[in-house]
């Protein structure tokens, strides 16, 4: 009775891989693109959560408790709570996911601006640069290590969320897994699970080189 | 898949929350709330005393020992990026194969994967950071190795260690709904039954129930906490859990 | 000298919630082209003075004018491109290169690339900064380059004004020594007029042409150039910042060459013995001086000379005690008495250059002037 005792149903039937790529290949973008849409707007919640919280330093604590606290309310119960009001959408997914990475950029940011040196400042503000100047050329490039490896961290873990998005139909490869578990037909199921690890390692990977190129100076520190 | 008998009595949209709530049979029964809650509570217990156990006491022995700083560092970014649903369901034709059936055993290794990180990370950062001066002061009192690494190290850092147990804790309730995905049940099983039926109060019933678990584990562990920790240590806490490398 | 290029009047400032003001009515006048040094002990506001002249900070009342103009109505970012900014902990930008850190304010001046580039190369050379360290980043330089950097950055869009906070306090004695030597070369060529913040008395009476001490609370005690302020301190809170060995920091403030120093008991070692004989006597000494073709060898003890056949085959005790016209008294005194003779043999760049003693030091001091 159970397929998957039969040997009709190896792990990876690679023909299905072959013959599937078009929805291999649909699932991956779609993956891409929740993972993309809910960074993009994670970083923008973020930057400007952290940038309260860094003007108004009694209000940090209550800024990082926030995301900490969201950060721990079940996907599938957040996914669930919100199918009423955004129904089996894309901003059904992209919303939670967005608000999971809060807490790693968030802390990231917040990090990365405090780690600039207060006597960098001081020389900054005593040579006549003005406050954006100073933000833009000095601070914002200082805090970029910290705030690349948030990117990172963030990617990873997004990536990996969004394949439970698949339970409300969205989910990239995680539909895949679904869709092999409904089945019980393992190769869907395979491909898109290591789909999505090999796609968190690729981003990973990437945003790690791009960061390593735009931070040169921190080479030596890294290394 | 199983139909669940309860979930045919369906509630129009969007007014029979409290109803469904408040009806016993939602609560008792066989494929009730409680026996589903039990199911996830004991899932998720199994998964934590067995992470406890395998990732403390070699946390506390390689920071006595000041030794693994690097395998420290690369946890924090696999800390919060364990793809749960993914491994699960890697595992799932591997756990059929060896004839350990659909379930729990997937869902039960995936959720150790992602408790292992914060509790061995925190035992190990909070240990790391015991005040040195005490150490030295406590060997040269007499202390053997033994009674450091027990009476003086990890006394101290036990509330970091707690810091770490909740985190984990929290996360693997959290994540563990996704189980009715995967072929198995507890809480999760009304939001995946909602979803399928179209369902918006079994949704929203479910969701809920999931948060209100989260949120009860947290407090559950700040209790326990509360109950073996002596004041004089906790107040160590603040110093500490706000260092770099410890999650929470 | 006594054109006035930044005064100070009246200057209050009060910090929200403080109860007394860290800097109390503080009038100074600082001349144009010299070096002023404010010292005090903690707490005395002297880095909340020099954080008021460029503006990090504004008094609560009282006035800062620099060239005579009220610095409070100049707009905030073009008075401080005109003031180099030098501190402690330099501040320099980790993510920019040497370059970069050096060309600073000339690009926020919107200087061409090229002369920016040409600022730059003479401004690490006047530094004394290798021209392939100019591509490195700063962590990867060592705290006296670094700071080295953090002069040439101050300097860069050449400001007549230069605000100096502690600016050596964070390197080793040997490089702080140095870098007090190469800011001494620097101004005698630019000519800035510098206002230094330290707490080393002797950094101040090295580098200072005028010292301001001062109290608690940013009250001045005594406004003096080094001399005057160690030999004759105005208050009492004065002396005991100076300590008991003030007389012995004057020391630093004289060079070997203001003495009127003498040839002493020296000979060529072509000489006969018995002029030798004759010299000591005359000079009461145990000691004679032995050149060779106008270089200083050595010294040869009384006993020797009297059973020597000729003076080049005396027994020479070497090193002979040296010192430079340029070395200052106190240097002086130290290699003397590290030494085994009571005088120091002075090197004029490898000529003999006469002898001065611990006598000629003492009297040294008895005078306020050099």
């Amino acid at each position: 009775m159970i397929p998957a005792l039969q040997a009709s149903n190896p792990i990876v039937r690679w023909s299905w891989f072959v013959d599937e790529w078009d929805q291999i290949q649909a699932a991956l973008v779609q993956h891409l693109e929740l993972t993309l849409l809910a960074l993009g707007l994670g970083l923008l919640l973020s930057a400007t959560l952290a940038a309260v919280a860094l003007r108004y330093e009694r209000g940090a604590p209550s800024i990082t408790a926030g995301a900490a606290a969201f950060y721990t309310i079940p996907s599938v119960a957040l996914f669930g709570l919100l199918v009423p009001y955004t129904g089996l959408s894309r901003a059904t997914a992209v919303l939670p996911l967005a608000g999971y990475t809060l807490l790693i950029l968030v802390t990231a940011i917040i990090d990365g601006f405090r780690s600039v040196p207060a006597e960098v400042r001081e020389a900054a503000s005593g040579m006549g640069m003005s406050s954006r100047r100073r933000l833009l050329t000095v601070e914002l490039p200082l805090a970029l290590p910290y705030v690349i490896t948030g990117i990172r961290i963030a990617t990873v873990s997004t990536v990996g969320l969004v394949t439970v998005a698949a339970i409300i139909g969205q989910g990239g490869l995680g539909r895949l897994i679904l869709d092999g578990l409904r089945r019980t037909f393992w190769t869907p199921m395979t491909i898109g699970a290591s789909l999505s690890i090999l796609l968190a390692l690729a981003l990973d990977l990437l945003i790690y080189h791009a960061g390593a190129a735009a931070t040169p100076w921190a080479r030596r520190r890294r290394a | 898949m199983i139909a669940l008998p309860i979930a045919q009595a369906a509630v129009p949209r969007g007014i029979g929350l409290l109803e469904w709530l408040g009806d016993l049979d939602t609560w008792l029964g066989p494929d009730g709330i409680l026996s589903s809650g039990l199911d996830t509570v004991t899932l998720c217990a199994a998964v934590m005393g067995t992470g406890i156990l395998l990732a403390l006491p070699p946390a506390a022995l390689l920071a006595h020992l000041r030794r693994g700083e690097l395998t420290a560092t690369a946890l924090v970014t696999l800390g919060r990026a364990v793809p749960t649903f993914a491994v699960a369901a890697l595992l799932v034709p591997v756990a059929l194969r060896r004839g350990w059936g659909f379930e729990p055993w997937p869902i039960f290794l995936a959720l150790l994967l992602l408790a292992l990180p914060p509790l061995y990370l925190n035992t190990y950062t909070a240990i790391r950071h015991v005040d040195q001066g005490t150490v030295d002061a406590a060997r040269a009192m007499g202390f053997g190795e033994r009674s450091i690494l027990f009476r003086v190290e990890f006394a101290l850092a036990i509330s970091v260690v707690f810091t770490g147990i909740r985190v984990a804790a929290v996360q693997v309730v959290a994540t563990e709904p996704i189980r009715a995905f995967l072929g198995g049940d507890g809480l999760g099983r009304y939001v995946r039954d909602g979803l399928g039926q179209n369902n918006e109060t079994l949704i929203i019933g479910g969701a809920l129930l999931i948060a209100a678990l989260a949120a009860t584990t947290s407090l559950v562990v700040t209790l326990l906490e509360r109950v073996t920790v002596p004041h004089g240590v906790r107040r160590l806490r603040l110093q500490t859990a706000s260092r770099r490398g410890s999650i929470g | 000298m006594t054109e006035s290029a930044i005064r100070l009047l009246e200057l209050t400032k009060l910090f929200d919630g403080a109860g007394e003001p860290a800097v109390t009515a503080l009038t100074l006048d600082i001349p144009r082209g010299s070096i002023v040094a404010l010292i005090g002990p903690s707490g005395c506001g002297k880095t909340t003075t020099l954080r008021m002249i460029n503006r990090l900070i504004e008094p609560t009342s009282g006035r800062i004018e620099i060239d005579g103009e009220d610095a409070s109505l100049r707009p905030v970012a073009e008075l401080r491109r005109g003031i180099g900014y030098v501190i402690q902990e330099v501040g320099l930008f980790p993510h920019q290169t040497v370059h970069q850190n050096i060309g600073t304010v000339p690009r926020m001046l919107r200087w061409e690339r090229a002369r920016v580039d040409e600022r730059v190369a003479e401004l690490a050379g006047l530094v004394g900064l290798e021209p392939e360290q100019l591509g490195r980043y700063p962590d990867e330089l060592s705290g006296g380059q670094q700071q080295r950097v953090g002069v040439a950055r101050a300097l860069a869009a050449d400001p007549p004004v230069l605000l100096m906070d502690e600016p050596f306090g964070a390197v080793d004695p040997i490089v702080r020594a140095r870098l007090q030597d190469e800011l001494l070369a620097l101004q005698e060529r630019l000519r800035k007029t510098i206002v230094l913040v330290t707490h080393d008395i002797d950094e101040a009476v090295k580098v200072a042409d005028r010292v301001a001490v001062l109290n608690v609370g940013g009250i001045l005690e005594q406004y003096a150039p080094p001399d005057e302020l160690l030999h004759a301190p105005a208050s009492a809170f004065v002396e005991e910042f100076l300590g008991d060995d003030r007389e012995i920091r004057r020391l630093a403030l004289k060079r070997v060459g203001d003495l009127p120093f003498e040839q002493g008991p020296v000979l060529d070692i072509g000489r006969a013995p018995a002029e030798a004989r004759a010299l000591l006597d005359d000079a009461r000494s145990e000691w004679i001086g032995l050149t060779s073709g106008g270089s200083f060898v050595g010294w040869a003890h009384r006993d020797h000379v009297e059973e020597a056949a000729t003076l080049a085959a005396l027994p020479r005790e070497l090193p002979a005690a040296q010192v430079r016209a340029s070395s200052t008294l106190r240097e002086a005194m130290e290699v003397i008495m590290n030494s085994r003779t009571s005088v120091a043999v002075i090197d004029d760049g490898g000529r003999f250059g006469g002898i001065v003693t611990l006598e000629q030091i003492r009297s040294g001091l008895a005078g306020r002037d050099a």
